[in-house]
């Protein structure tokens, strides 16, 4: 595809996705949308650290809870509004993600697989044992109605799943086009040398530290936001916002649709996002077919389809052109 | 606090660190040896203590039957393991083993709850009841076995990585895989030997504490998050690390737990790993390493 295809597609997409509630004002759609608006968010900013640097983070999961929390305990025990909550959890979880990247990755990137895991674990279980805080197990319910001030003196509340599916979506679309931005500028770069190989990165004076604390900070900033928003539609909050399934599905979205491809995760989050209703009839086996895809996907294609895509590419690239017929 | 208590922590501390040690003992050979990180450890041993569970509340297999099928099992699972999965990957595998291991972790535990459900199993036996009593002070034998099981799990890995032969392979090809190649070394060999003694020792863990705590599914996850906290502590693939650092963070972990709100204790193997990664990135045990 062309660079003027894409851009095309891309608005059309785009408009196709902010029609969609006038068209089909159904709660159900909604619903799977939004879910699809916050997992992608989630699985890009994921695919960022891992798809681009090379680091396998679990801590995603984590900053989505952090910034689920932060936001709904400042404006429920402190009475701020719902953006400036929002804010906080995601500069909360800028902090957060500098600590375990700076301490972890000064060893090894082996280091901070391990590091991010156990605090998404951690992160679990204090939202679980620290009830003077978190209220424990029984969560939070019934979160106020966020309202947003429009300008010119207009109040949206945000109320129905289609007023949701607007916020979400919208942030989603800033998400992607931060993400993007930063995949395709000299970040990005400077990021998949890293990934590539670190020490030539290094030799041309590449510091991978840095470049990975910033791909870690920016995606902890949008999953904090994203969990902040998140848990207002939900209208509840309690410690299974940080369980351990939302790692596994990021997981898959970013290995089936490819790390490193930003269009093949995209698409593989659509899929994953629809997909848990087509498999209604195995809900409980539904995590193991899961799994099943991921030890199939690591064995066969590690590249995920967007991998498989780009090798196809390259194979053509290289295919000799054939010959001009000699007179 | 009167010393009874004090010391009823402590034996608790000390029985919970030699769990420990066995689970991140297994998964730090794993991890030297192979450079592989066994994600579905956790899953391995919660499948130890359902077996040891069916085999003692069902079948009436006594105790020490229960301990050496289970864990002969285990080492059957690493081997099938290694040559079914692990084997596939080879070169820059990381990140490949944590992902491909997640996936059979997933496998597993929503396979164990779809086939047993969450509901929590009591093994009740003989041993269950028997108690060593002396003054205040109540150990129950289930503990004490456990622990003394540990020791000798301690005693023949120690024998078999440093007065065997196959043993000082093991370490030459943790300590550098190249020059391991080089002198002959058959690292296939070695990597299947170190992921069966690595599942082995979590077979023997969760058979030794079936008696001890309930048995269910989802046993296995909060297990390996401590391993994996563990192994970072005592150095990544320092296995005498490990198996100290495990024992320290089981008595500390007790020890706050009597005294300490319950979100720290949870929270110290944590504070204790970011602790040791900020203040000696190779671990406590570990040669100096470059930062």
């Amino acid at each position: 595809m062309t660079g003027r295809q894409l851009t095309l597609a891309v608005i059309a997409g785009l408009i196709a996705l902010f029609a969609l509630p006038l068209v089909i004002d159904n709660d159900y759609v909604m619903a799977v949308g939004i879910s699809f608006a916050a997992m992608s968010v989630l699985a890009g900013g994921l695919n960022l650290i891992y798809g681009y640097t090379g680091l396998l983070s679990f801590a995603q999961v984590g900053f989505f809870g952090i910034g689920g929390y932060t936001a709904t305990l400042l404006v429920v025990d402190r009475g701020w509004s719902l953006w400036a909550g929002v804010a906080v959890g995601g500069v909360l979880c800028i902090a957060v993600a500098l600590l375990i990247g700076y301490s972890s990755l000064r060893l090894s990137r082996h280091a901070f697989a391990i590091v991010s895991l156990s605090f998404a674990l951690l992160c679990a279980i204090v939202a679980r044992d620290w009830p003077e805080l978190t209220r424990g197990s029984m969560g939070i319910p019934g979160l106020p109605t966020p309202v947003m001030d429009l300008p010119g003196g207009l109040r949206w509340r945000i109320v129905d799943p289609s007023d949701f599916y607007y916020l979400l979506m919208g942030f989603a679309v800033i998400a992607h086009g931060a993400i993007y931005l930063v995949v395709t500028s000299r970040l990005g770069r400077a990021m998949r040398a890293i990934k590539l190989n670190e020490p030539l990165a290094q030799s041309q004076g590449v510091n991978p530290l840095s470049y990975r604390l910033l791909a870690l900070s920016l995606s902890a900033l949008l999953a904090g936001i994203v969990g902040g928003l998140f848990v207002f539609y939900l209208t509840i909050i309690d410690p299974s916002i940080f369980d351990f399934y939302y790692t596994e599905t990021m997981l898959i979205s970013v290995v089936i649709g490819g790390p490193g491809s930003f269009w093949g995760v995209m698409a593989s989050s659509a899929v994953l996002a629809v997909l848990p209703d087509m498999l209604r009839f195995t809900t409980d086996l539904r995590m193991v077919l899961y799994g099943v895809a991921l030890i199939v996907a690591m064995l066969i294609f590690p590249g995920g389809v967007g991998g498989w895509l780009y090798r196809r590419q390259v194979t053509r690239w290289r295919r000799p052109k054939p010959k001009a017929p000699v007179p | 606090m009167d010393w009874s208590f004090f010391a009823q922590l402590l034996l608790n501390g000390l029985v919970m660190g030699v769990i420990y040690a066995l689970v991140a003992m297994g998964l730090s050979l794993i991890f030297g040896v192979l450079e592989i990180v066994n994600f579905a450890h956790g899953e391995f041993y919660m499948l130890a203590s359902m077996l040891a569970y069916f085999l003692t509340a069902q079948w009436g297999f006594d105790y020490w039957a229960t301990i050496l099928v289970v864990t002969v099992v285990g080492v059957a699972v690493g081997y099938v393991l290694f040559e079914g999965l692990l084997l596939a990957l080879r070169g820059e595998t990381f990140e490949r083993s944590i992902l491909l291991t997640m996936g059979l972790s997933m496998v597993l535990q929503n396979g164990a709850v779809f086939l047993f459900t969450t509901n929590p199993h009591l093994l009740e036996s003989k041993l269950s009841y028997q108690n060593i009593v002396v003054g205040d002070f109540r150990m129950p034998v289930a503990r004490l076995y456990a622990l003394g099981l540990g020791f000798a799990a301690f005693a023949v890995l120690y024998l078999i990585l440093n007065h065997t032969r196959i043993g000082k392979a093991m370490r030459g090809v943790a300590q550098n895989r190249a020059a391991a190649d080089m002198v002959g070394i058959d690292a296939r060999a070695v990597s299947r030997l170190a992921v069966a003694i690595g599942i082995g020792l979590t077979g023997l863990a969760g058979a030794a504490l079936a008696p001890v705590y309930a048995v269910h599914p989802l046993m296995g996850f909060n297990f390996v998050f401590k391993a994996f906290a563990i192994i970072i502590i005592g150095g990544l693939g320092n296995i005498s690390g490990a198996a100290i650092a495990a024992v320290m963070l089981g008595v500390i972990e007790s020890l706050a737990g009597g005294l300490l709100p319950l979100a720290l204790t949870d929270a110290v193997a944590f504070l204790s790993m970011i602790a040791v990664l900020l203040l000696r990135p190779q671990g406590l045990f570990g040669r100096g390493v470059r930062v």
